[in-house]
């Protein structure tokens, strides 16, 4: 022990104070007497000792009200309580135990007795300095770790179109909700000539840091220039599956599990032409300007799991006034508490009836009836929505 | 967490034994099942039967055992309720994985090949 420890001796009779004081001494720790509860309250918590041996009969507090006024103070250190009482006091010893001592002394001041208390109140003491200490560092390495996700979020964020833009005549409405402080859903969408519009949305198998990583890198990957040469370069018609079957490439190399599903197109903003590629994406939903509802694409493989597979590309119109919503499958397998996924159908109605609201209003709207479904219980994985509207 | 048990000629039918297979606990199916092909299973059956859900990362263990169990052997799934069907068909795992109606049916077929 570098340092020697502090121990509070209550007690309102001086002889007895000094001479336990003077025993207490001799066992190699520092002694602070007082005389009465109220001075021992205040010491505990300007001293900051974490030992106090208490008489019970004091003025202001005694001793089983002083233990409790210790424990009422929650202080962010444990304080060893140990209380001088008579062997016979039953009552008392009860009263005292509930209050929160710790352990009791007989009177008399037997040297032995009390430096066997001593010894088992140092052990605890000590013991809980290092879980303190320990809890410190773990809280120090946890707050270093959250800041650092934090900027990710934020780089991750930077990244994403506005939530409410317009390309080319075509308003879009985004709503991103990850799971947890950073997502595995990522979305881009951007003019790749005069008339065409392209976009993306990825989400990766999983969630938490491990999926955002790729989502990530996928974001930074699938720039304007990369997608319109990827998707428009010596083609008659976008072909939005060359991007599918590129970044498969890139990404079904790695020997581990990760993969992940895309929905990308390119929308034509004077004809209405929409080529897409569906890669195992769920299906979007299509409303067109009389409120018919569709779902868009017949499926395809996921990217990165398997080497060498085909994407198809598939076209559709995208009339004026129609209304194309992508949901990520967080929002087909939100479950409520009966463990129900809100499910296709579902979501299908709620974008039927989200038809005639502003575009802008849309991604809420969804967002707000998945957590209607889940009673505000957060998802357990990452949501996007995009609303497109052909103007 | 997985129950497995051994058919005659080999063939191994597991059982996920978990009635949500999800990001929770893909990865310790995933390394169970890799346990059984590395003590020299090759004829695996997984029958989901008793699984109602599987999402991403379900699907990416399966694919993963797959490709461990490559062209030293034969893995086929069954008893896959209409949603995980449905979700198989979206991603087109239904091109990928044999898969058959219960387990009857996937030994009988397994058994014929060996």
């Amino acid at each position: 022990m570098s340092q020697l420890l502090d121990v509070i001796v209550a007690e309102d009779n001086i002889v007895q104070s000094a001479y336990l004081a003077r025993l207490i001494e001799n066992l190699g720790y520092r002694a602070l007497t007082v005389e009465d509860g109220k001075a021992a309250l205040d010491l505990v918590q300007d001293s900051g000792a974490q030992i106090l041996i208490s008489d019970y009969q004091m003025p202001y507090l005694n001793g089983v009200e002083l233990t409790q006024a210790i424990r009422d103070l929650d202080l962010d250190h444990y304080v060893h309580v140990i209380l001088i009482t008579g062997m016979d006091e039953d009552e008392i010893r009860s009263n005292a135990l509930a209050a929160g001592a710790d352990d009791f002394l007989p009177k008399g001041h037997n040297p032995t007795a009390l430096k066997a208390r001593l010894r088992a109140a140092t052990r605890l003491v000590q013991h809980s300095k290092q879980l303190a200490e320990q809890h410190r560092i773990l809280k120090e390495a946890n707050d270093r770790i959250n800041d650092d996700l934090n900027a990710a979020a934020n780089a991750q964020r930077q990244l994403l179109p506005d939530i409410h833009t317009e390309v080319l005549g075509t308003q879009i409405a985004s709503a991103f909700v990850p799971s947890a402080v950073v997502s595995g859903d990522m979305f881009g969408c951007f003019p790749l000539t005069d008339t065409l519009i392209g976009f993306y949305a990825v989400d990766v198998s999983g969630h938490g840091i491990h999926a955002s990583l790729l989502s990530v890198a996928i974001g930074h990957l699938i720039t304007p220039d990369f997608f319109a040469r990827v998707v428009l370069k010596g083609q008659e018609q976008p072909a939005p599956a060359n991007l599918a079957r590129d970044l498969n490439a890139r990404f079904s190399r790695s020997e581990n599990d990760d993969y992940f599903t895309m929905f990308c197109g390119v929308l034509n903003s004077q004809t209405g032409r929409l080529d897409f590629c569906q890669a195992a994406y769920p299906s979007p939903v299509y409303i067109g300007p009389h409120g018919n509802a569709q779902t868009v694409g017949d499926g395809g493989f996921p990217i990165g799991m398997f080497p060498d597979l085909t994407y198809e590309n598939d076209h559709m119109t995208f009339d004026k006034g129609g209304l194309l919503v992508l949901c990520s499958d967080a929002a087909h397998e939100a479950e409520n508490t009966q463990n129900q996924a809100f499910g296709s159908e579902r979501l299908e109605k709620v974008i039927k009836t989200s038809h005639r609201i502003e575009t802008d209003g849309i991604p809420e709207k969804i967002v707000e009836a998945l957590s209607v479904w889940r009673d505000r219980i957060p998802l357990e994985d990452d949501l996007t929505v995009v609303a497109f509207r052909r103007t | 967490m997985i129950h497995s048990t051994v058919h005659e000629n080999e063939i191994t039918v597991i059982r996920p034994g978990v009635e949500r297979l999800t990001a929770v606990n893909a990865k310790a199916f995933k390394d169970d099942v890799a346990g059984l092909i590395d003590a020299g299973a090759g004829m695996l059956v997984i029958d989901f039967s008793q699984t109602s859900f599987l999402d991403s990362s379900g699907l990416g263990a399966l694919a993963g055992i797959l490709k461990k169990i490559g062209h030293r052997g034969e893995l086929v799934v069954c008893g896959l309720n209409p949603d995980v069907s449905q979700m198989f068909k979206i991603c087109r795992m239904d091109r990928v994985f044999t898969i058959y109606q219960d387990e009857a049916a996937a030994l009988q077929a397994l058994s014929e090949k060996a």
